[in-house]
Formats: structure tokens, C-alpha cells, sequence
């Protein structure tokens, strides 16, 4: 009885270490643990590399994130790509996007079905410093899987991609 | 004779001192006429000049702006116009004006879109027997119409409209006509949009 005891008590202990070790917020790109610290960032548009992203989804995906970027409130300055004013930022950092994948979806699909239909983008988002050297380097999701249009993708993608800034900076 | 002469003379004399004012007179009356002809044939050669950059050539009423229109919040309705060498996106508080020059692509493709949206859709949800399911089947056919374009300070910018079906194409002939860039030509986008 007490070895069942014990054997119970074990593997309950395993489980709740192992959910706590998956629970854990990942590593932070950086390595080091502290947080990156900058007054500016630079956003630049989104190379499509060989994915067939149409020009709406780029724009979208630009125009949101400039948005949400702002919206962490991390950085004074959130400079849009060609603006003058970034050449005299010191501690200007990049954040640059390649097209991974692109699922274009049907709106009609997911709202009549609720399974199929669903809209999915994958970007790889790295961000550098002004020595050019990595801070961040991840592929980003966005999706729309129930409700509204497919440029909501873009939306989704840019709330996750300010989620990683809040995070990382 | 002397004195005839001397009053004849001194008349003589006084006359154009008499006259003078009268002259200014005249002459002021011409320079106001002449400043009023100036004035007002200014305006009207500006006119007769910018009768074709003031008169806008193409108008889309009714154009839903998705993002990017910068002062304009997302989503509203607008009225797009090419008016002289920049597009102008307006509601009826504010006009936003994206010159030719500064356009950097446009695209246009199709794209179709459900007539019940907003609001009104999680409305539709309330429908006993999947009603709102069968409402999602009814959509119709748009027009996107995509910008990219700079700011005065060189920042990158884009902005993204919804038209009626048909309505884009017009608009993007009528940039590219005045020399805005344009990656992919009219006739090919419709092609591929097909």
C-alpha cells in the first residue's frame, strides 16, 4: 500500500515538475536574460522572398505593426523604413520580416463550415542593432481561423510580434 | 503788355499746377483699374490653367479605407479623387493628399467580401437553424486597391481600399497615366485577378 503510496506521489511530483519546466517563459533570444534596452526602432517592409504574398497582406501586415509597435510604448521613436529622422537615432534597432508561408483563406469557408477555410501567415521577424547584430530571430504566425476577413491575419500577426517586443525589450 | 503777357503766362503757369491733380487722379483711376484687370486675370489664368488640376477626373464615392490612411481612422468611408497630380482621400472632416510623385506601387486585385459584417454579423448568430451560416453564403464581389507611397520625411507608407467590382482600375489608370510607378501593369492585373 505504501509503495503505491509512494509510486502515486512520485509521478504526481514528476508531473507537476514537468508542467512547471513547460511552463517556463522560453529563453530570450539575447542569451544573457536582461532585457534589450533602445529609444528607436526602424521597421522595414516585408520582403516576400518567394512566397506569392499579395501586395494588400504586406501592406497590412506593415501598416498593423507600426500600429502595435507603437502601442508597446517601448521605444519614443517607431520609425517607418526611408524616414530621415532614423539616421541620427544612436541606438536605432531594425526589425526586418521574410515571407515564410502564406495561406490565403475563405472567409465564406470558416463562417459557414467553422472548420475549414482558415488563413494563416508566417513571417520571420529579425530584429538587429545598429552594429547589425541579431537580437531577436523568430517565425511569427498569424491566423484567422473562425471569424472575419482574411486581413486579419495581419492584425494577429502584429499583436504577437508587439508581444515579443514587450517581452524582449 | 507786359502784364497781359505776365497773367497770360502766370495762367500758363498755374494751369498745369491746376491740372496736376486731375492728371493724378486720372492716372490713379488707371492704376486701380489696371490692378483690378491684374488682379482678377490672375485668378482666372491660375484657373483656366488649373481648371483640369482642380476638377477632379476620376471620383469613387462610397471607397471603404481598410488601414493606412494615416489622420483617417481605419475602416471609414471615404471618397477617392485624382484632383491635379495627387490622389485625395477625404471624409467629411479631413482630406489626406498623396502626391503622384511619391507613389511608389499600386496594385488592384479582386477579393470578395460578406455583405453583413460588424455588428450586425454577431447579431446574425442569434439565428435559430445555422441561419447565420446560410446568411454567410451571400457576398459579392470588390476591388482592393493597394498603395504604397512616401511621406514628406521619405517614411514608407501603405494603404489599403475596398471599391465596388470594376472600380480600381480607373483609379490606378488614371495614377499611372501621370506618372506614378506601377510594378505590375493594369492589363496584366486584370488578367491575373480573373
Amino acid at each position: 500500500m505504501k509503495q503505491h503510496t509512494r509510486a502515486a506521489v512520485s509521478v504526481v511530483a514528476s508531473i507537476l515538475i514537468a508542467g512547471s519546466l513547460l511552463a517556463q517563459p522560453r529563453p530570450v533570444d539575447t542569451g544573457t536574460g536582461q532585457k534589450l534596452s533602445s529609444s528607436s526602432i526602424q521597421i522595414q517592409p516585408v520582403d516576400p522572398g518567394d512566397v506569392p504574398l499579395p501586395a494588400e497582406f504586406s501592406v497590412a501586415v506593415y501598416e498593423n505593426l507600426i500600429t502595435q509597435i507603437g502601442k508597446t510604448g517601448k521605444f519614443q521613436h517607431v520609425y517607418r523604413s526611408g524616414d530621415k529622422d532614423a539616421a541620427n537615432a544612436p541606438d536605432l534597432v531594425t526589425l526586418r520580416m521574410t515571407a515564410q508561408s502564406f495561406k490565403k483563406g475563405s472567409q465564406k469557408k470558416r463562417e459557414v463550415t467553422t472548420v475549414a477555410g482558415s488563413s494563416s501567415i508566417i513571417l520571420k521577424v529579425h530584429i538587429t542593432d545598429h552594429t547589425g547584430q541579431t537580437l531577436v530571430d523568430r517565425d511569427v504566425q498569424g491566423k484567422v481561423r473562425f471569424f472575419g476577413g482574411n486581413l486579419n491575419v495581419t492584425y494577429d500577426f502584429s499583436k504577437k510580434v508587439a508581444a515579443i517586443v514587450r517581452d524582449q525589450f | 503788355m507786359d502784364m497781359q503777357s505776365e497773367v497770360s503766362n502766370a495762367s500758363i503757369a498755374i494751369s498745369p499746377l491746376r491740372a496736376s491733380p486731375r492728371i493724378w487722379v486720372r492716372g490713379l483711376f488707371f492704376l486701380a483699374i489696371g490692378a483690378v484687370l491684374m488682379l482678377s486675370s490672375a485668378p482666372a489664368r491660375s484657373q483656366a490653367s488649373g481648371t483640369p488640376s482642380s476638377a477632379p477626373s476620376v471620383v469613387q464615392a462610397d471607397v471603404k479605407l481598410v488601414i493606412g490612411g494615416n489622420t483617417i481612422k481605419n475602416n471609414s468611408k471615404v471618397t477617392l479623387s485624382v484632383v491635379g497630380s495627387s490622389l485625395h482621400i477625404a471624409t467629411n472632416k479631413t482630406t489626406v493628399e498623396v502626391t503622384v510623385p511619391s507613389i511608389l506601387d499600386i496594385f488592384t486585385n479582386e477579393d470578395s467580401r460578406q455583405d453583413i459584417t460588424g455588428a450586425a454579423h454577431f447579431a446574425t448568430m442569434a439565428i435559430p437553424y445555422g441561419g447565420s451560416r446560410v446568411l454567410s453564403l451571400f457576398s459579392h464581389n470588390v476591388d482592393v486597391l493597394t498603395l504604397e507611397f512616401t511621406d514628406a520625411n521619405g517614411g514608407y507608407h501603405g494603404a489599403i481600399f475596398v471599391l465596388g467590382q470594376g472600380q480600381a482600375a480607373p483609379i490606378k489608370k488614371q495614377l499611372v497615366a501621370m506618372g506614378a510607378k506601377a510594378s505590375v501593369p493594369l492589363e496584366v492585373a486584370t488578367q491575373t485577378s480573373k
